[in-house]
């Protein structure tokens, strides 16, 4: 963590309060409070528009905040950097796949395990623990047999998987997954399951977006649930479900 | 709602715009007719900047990627005109023809005249007609057309004599439609057919009146030399985007591979003038009488206002175009939706293709004035091309109102600027009001809304 | 439709048969590229004789260490830039002041001075103003991408082309710095054709070894990241910014080497040099050889120099004409290029 910045003991792994984007004259998210329970699964659902993949955004810097302050792990920040993601030990993966297209599959998961600084990182060269690690995540999503071959001439779920594995190698502490489940075969969920449910035993922090209520249910262990850009719900997964106001609002049941 | 603080940038783009403005005004109250001049000049160089950033505006609010071709666009308007002109104006010092551009032009032109009847009069006869009789007639009149642009180009020296044919079929056709279409609104039937064949009658008449008058009309050569390089500029305009981009689009989305394809073209069209009519800058002569009068200290030349009348004409008929007719709202809908209109049912292609017809003439026209305002060398085409560009992103990229403001900013802005500098730093200052607007107002003036 | 997630059948089980690679080599447009431009090269060298082969080996070095290095800007961080010219004239112009001796007649009263370095004091300088140029040139191009980005780097071009031809005081303008001494180490002075020659491709060979040291390290990585998702690669903790600025300089300082080997080579240099059109001729020949390789450069260079050589030897063609006509050439192998191979002849990316 860098020197300076001002820290607060914070039993939440992601506490946001009073944020705000706006986008011209549509608020996408509006004075949103939200706390996101260290370890574990926590689920963001909402209907289309509800401003969940803005809030993602937000908390990982690729959009500034018009707003508000985030304490992500204990460090209040006013704005978030997207380049300051691993020093808060963030990481995340995009809604619309956002992979390196014509690079291969290798270098996609090799380009987040090196070094940051300009200069060690123009004399690095690839080292064999690297290579390991690498290998240890293609293999887990099932893409070691792709290595080379460039991304783009992947299938939609295999760059999905891909994505998710950028993200594991950056061995961070909260992962973002927006719509990890979205497009997926079955047994490519299973798999992402399986990833997701690995990650919680190490005791990491899972922020997912979901429409697939079972899924929700079956994965989660916090729940939130955002409404035009504010928050309708937050709390245990049964608890929340089961209140009028997101069954009438949400589930239109 | 947190309160808006005003951020370091735009700060310092109002110091910017203070001290520009103060330093403006303290030059006007050391000597106001020379300010008078200065924003003259502004006003007519920048005319001609703003014609060339309405053509290519409209061509980038259409397709939405910067097609290069138009500054070869411009380059190729007036050396058209130094073409069709070199031998009588320069008396006869550089008397340039070559059978191998005329060749060029009269295939390109044959080309878009086979185009412009297959995308228009095919489907309309295509049910009373053989198709062996289509294809002849076609086969006729295309190669036709481009013999007949052959002709016109392998002797310049009676422009007004061959070129007068064409102007009577142009102008009786043209006042046939106009009348047809008063007609067609309240009569039907006989009446009308008849009331169509008279009309005709007359209108041929008048069409060859006018072309006796103007094949007697030596001075009209200036004007028709004017006419036919802009169309030629727009022949092959509409001869690169039918040839080369349909495909190119059809295969990849990639703006940049647009842009390198007509940096491309550029390349190749400029180098290819600096061969037939070497690299040397070469004068068009002042065509409207050397007298200049002189208005409140400032020395006015005829063809300066002639260059903002031109450029004042050409806007009020583009805002008709795009506003008024069927046409501009088809242009508009591709530039909001390519796929949507498709579905629609408009005609994508055959609206870009006119599209970048219009907007290659735009830019020849620009470059016949400038080149008649200073002189003419290859190199003037990217040069006015990136005047052109620098305006349309001043003025807001993709508006056409923004494009007309941009090129009379961006003139005014050179021309006072040179002012205390030497008048060889211009392109210098074009640059750098470029670079400051992307840093500061993104934008531009007026953004597309 | 996608494929099952756990296809993981590779193609062509048995592409190593005799066979299969003979069929393979005959659509394999790298192969033949390569082919093509070396056999031409040997042919050329064959036919002319070593003293041709060293006149225009020169000249390939120097374009050689420009398209090297343009490359790694627009091919590997995939940065358009059309500028590139300018850092090439900034070096040419820093060693031709520091290095002239000639007195002027005709500029007496401009009171132009001379400094009389030595060519390699001056080399050095010419690269650092180079590299400090960019710096401060590529914090503020940082921030525009695309076609704004070529646009920008086109107003860099003519900037710097407007500085040397009008700050006279400096650049002595239209008329040129002429009496540029040839390098020279103690008394050992280059001035055989042969030795500079020599010279100039162990320079190249040197910037070609930098070149692949970087595009194979960590930092070359990052910009082929950068050049296809920027904002993605930073969420991953890059400071793409750095990174962008960090090649952009490397590239011109490369660039400026390759003005001041230019003027010690010509001893003579003028605005007319580093025109516009020559950037975008560069551009060409980096698209023709290939995005991202370096190889790719270097061949596309040699097919540059080997085209304009070639030309002169056309019958048809009056040789004054042979400058503009390369341009045509170029262009329009450019338009073929994007439309057919967008990579160029062995890129590994495309546009």
């Amino acid at each position: 963590m860098r020197p300076g910045r001002e820290m607060i003991d914070d039993p939440f792994a992601i506490q946001t309060d009073d944020i705000s984007k706006h986008f011209g004259a549509v608020k996408a998210v509006r004075r949103l409070s939200i706390s996101i329970p260290k370890r574990g699964l926590t689920s963001i659902v909402g209907p289309n528009g509800s401003g969940k993949s803005t809030l993602v955004n937000l908390l990982s810097g690729v959009l500034p905040l018009d707003g508000g302050m985030v304490v992500i792990e204990g460090a209040i920040l006013k704005a978030v950097k997207a380049h300051e993601n691993p020093a808060h030990g963030l990481t995340r993966t995009f809604q619309e796949v956002r992979l390196f297209d014509q690079v291969s599959v290798w270098d996609n998961i090799m380009v987040v395990l090196t070094k940051r600084g300009l200069f060690s990182a123009l004399l690095e060269r690839v080292k064999p623990a690297q290579r390991d690690r690498a290998r240890r995540i293609l293999e887990t999503v099932g893409l070691w047999d792709k290595r080379d071959a460039l991304a783009e001439n992947l299938s939609y779920g295999q760059r999905k998987l891909l994505e998710i594995g950028r993200a594991m190698a950056m061995e961070a502490n909260i992962y973002l997954f927006d719509e990890p489940f979205a497009g997926l075969f079955p047994e490519m969920v299973v798999k992402v399951k399986e990833i997701m449910n690995h990650m919680r035993e190490q005791g990491d922090t899972i922020v997912f977006i979901s429409h697939n209520m079972d899924i929700v249910r079956e994965l989660s262990d916090h729940l939130i649930v955002l409404d035009s850009g504010s928050l309708l719900a937050e709390g245990e997964v049964d608890e929340v479900l089961s209140e009028p106001k997101v069954i009438k609002a949400y589930l239109g049941v | 709602m947190i309160a808006q603080r005003p951020s370091l940038n735009s700060l310092l783009a109002i110091v910017l715009a203070g001290a520009a403005a103060a330093y403006v005004l303290w030059k006007i109250s050391q000597s106001p007719e020379q300010a008078v001049q200065f924003a003259f000049n502004g006003l007519s160089v920048g005319a001609v900047y703003a014609l060339l950033a309405v053509g290519f505006t409209l061509v980038y609010s259409t397709v939405w990627y910067f097609d290069l071709y138009y500054g070869a666009a411009a380059a190729l308007g007036a050396y058209g005109v130094f073409y069709l002109r070199s031998q009588e104006t320069l008396g006869g010092l550089y008397a340039v023809n070559s059978i191998f551009v005329n060749v060029l032009f009269a295939a390109a032109t044959a080309g878009v005249v086979a185009w412009a009847l297959y995308e228009s009069q095919y489907p309309r006869f295509r049910a009373h007609v053989d198709r062996p009789i289509l294809l002849g007639a076609g086969g006729v009149l295309a190669p036709g057309a481009g013999i007949y642009m052959g002709f016109v180009l392998t002797n310049p020296k009676d422009l007004h004599i061959f070129l007068s044919p064409a102007i009577a079929v142009g102008c009786a056709a043209l006042v046939t439609w106009i009348l047809y279409q008063a007609y067609r609104s309240v009569l039907t039937g006989p009446v009308l057919r008849g009331l169509l064949v008279v009309t005709g009658a007359a209108a041929t008449v008048l069409g060859v009146y006018c072309a006796y008058l103007i094949a007697n009309t030596p001075e009209a050569k200036l004007y028709l030399s004017w006419g036919v390089s802009c169309f030629l500029a727009g022949v092959v305009g509409l001869t690169l985007y039918r040839g080369l981009y349909v495909y190119m689009r059809a295969r990849s989305q990639s703006p940049l591979i647009m842009l390198v394809a007509s940096l491309g073209i550029l390349l190749a069209m400029t180098a290819l003038t600096s061969i037939v009519f070497e690299s040397t800058p070469r004068p068009l002569p002042e065509p409207l009488g050397n007298a200049p009068w002189t208005f409140a200290g400032a020395t006015i030349k005829g063809f300066n206002v002639f260059t903002i009348g031109v450029a004042v004409v050409g806007f009020l008929f583009l805002l008709f175009l795009l506003k008024r007719t069927a046409f501009g709202k088809a242009v508009r809908a591709i530039g909001d939706d390519e796929e949507v209109s498709k579905v629609v049912g408009i005609n994508t292609t055959t609206v870009i293709a006119v599209v970048f017809f219009i907007g290659a003439v735009y830019a020849a026209m620009a470059g016949i004035l400038s080149g008649h305002d200073t002189a003419i060398q290859p190199r003037m085409g990217l040069l006015l091309l990136l005047k052109g560009w620098i305006a349309s992103v001043v003025g807001g990229i993709g508006n056409l109102n923004g494009a007309i403001v941009g090129g009379f900013v961006l003139g005014m802005i050179e021309q006072f600027g040179i002012w205390d500098l030497a008048g060889e730093w211009r392109d210098v200052i074009s640059f750098v009001l470029l670079i400051l607007f992307l840093s500061f107002w993104p934008k531009g003036l007026l953004p597309r809304k | 439709m996608q494929p099952p997630a756990d296809s993981q059948t590779r193609s062509a089980p048995n592409s190593r048969s005799p066979k299969a690679l003979l069929a393979a080599a005959k659509t394999n447009v790298e192969l033949w590229a390569n082919l093509l431009i070396i056999g031409w090269a040997l042919g050329f060298m064959l036919w002319k004789g070593v003293g041709f082969a060293i006149a225009i080996g020169t000249v390939f070095a120097i374009w050689a260490i420009l398209t090297v290095s343009l490359n790694l800007v627009v091919g590997y961080t995939g940065l358009l830039s059309v500028g590139h010219v300018g850092f090439f004239g900034i070096g040419a112009y820093t060693v031709a002041i520091l290095t002239s001796r000639a007195e002027y007649e005709q500029l007496r009263t401009e009171a132009i001075p001379t400094f009389g370095w030595p060519f390699f004091a001056a080399l050095p300088v010419g690269v650092l103003l180079a590299g400090v140029i960019a710096v401060a040139v590529g914090v503020v191009f940082n921030r525009f991408r695309d076609d704004i980005y070529v646009l920008v780097s086109f107003g860099f071009a003519i900037i710097s082309f407007n500085v040397f031809l009008n700050w006279r005081g400096l650049t002595r303008g239209a008329f040129g710095i002429h009496e540029i001494p040839r390098p020279a180490v103690g008394g050992w002075v280059l001035d055989g054709e042969l030795e500079f020659l020599v010279f100039a491709l162990a320079i190249l060979g040197v910037i070609v070894l930098l070149s692949w040291l970087i595009v194979t390290s960590s930092f070359g990585r990052v910009l082929t990241a950068i050049r296809e998702d920027e904002q993605a690669i930073a969420v991953f903790g890059y400071q793409t910014t750095h990174y962008k600025l960090a090649v952009w300089t490397i590239s011109a300082m490369m660039a400026g080497l390759a003005g001041g080997l230019f003027a010690g080579w010509t001893s003579f240099v003028d605005p007319n040099s580093f025109i516009l059109l020559e950037s975008m001729l560069l551009v060409a020949i980096v698209i023709l050889g290939g995005l991202a390789t370096i190889w790719g450069s270097l061949l596309g260079a040699m097919a540059f120099v080997l085209l304009e050589e070639g030309m002169r030897f056309l019958p048809f063609l009056p040789a004054i004409h042979v400058g503009q006509a390369r341009l045509v050439v170029l262009g329009i192998l450019l338009v073929l290029l994007m439309v057919f191979r967008p990579q160029g002849l062995v890129g590994r990316y495309k546009l």
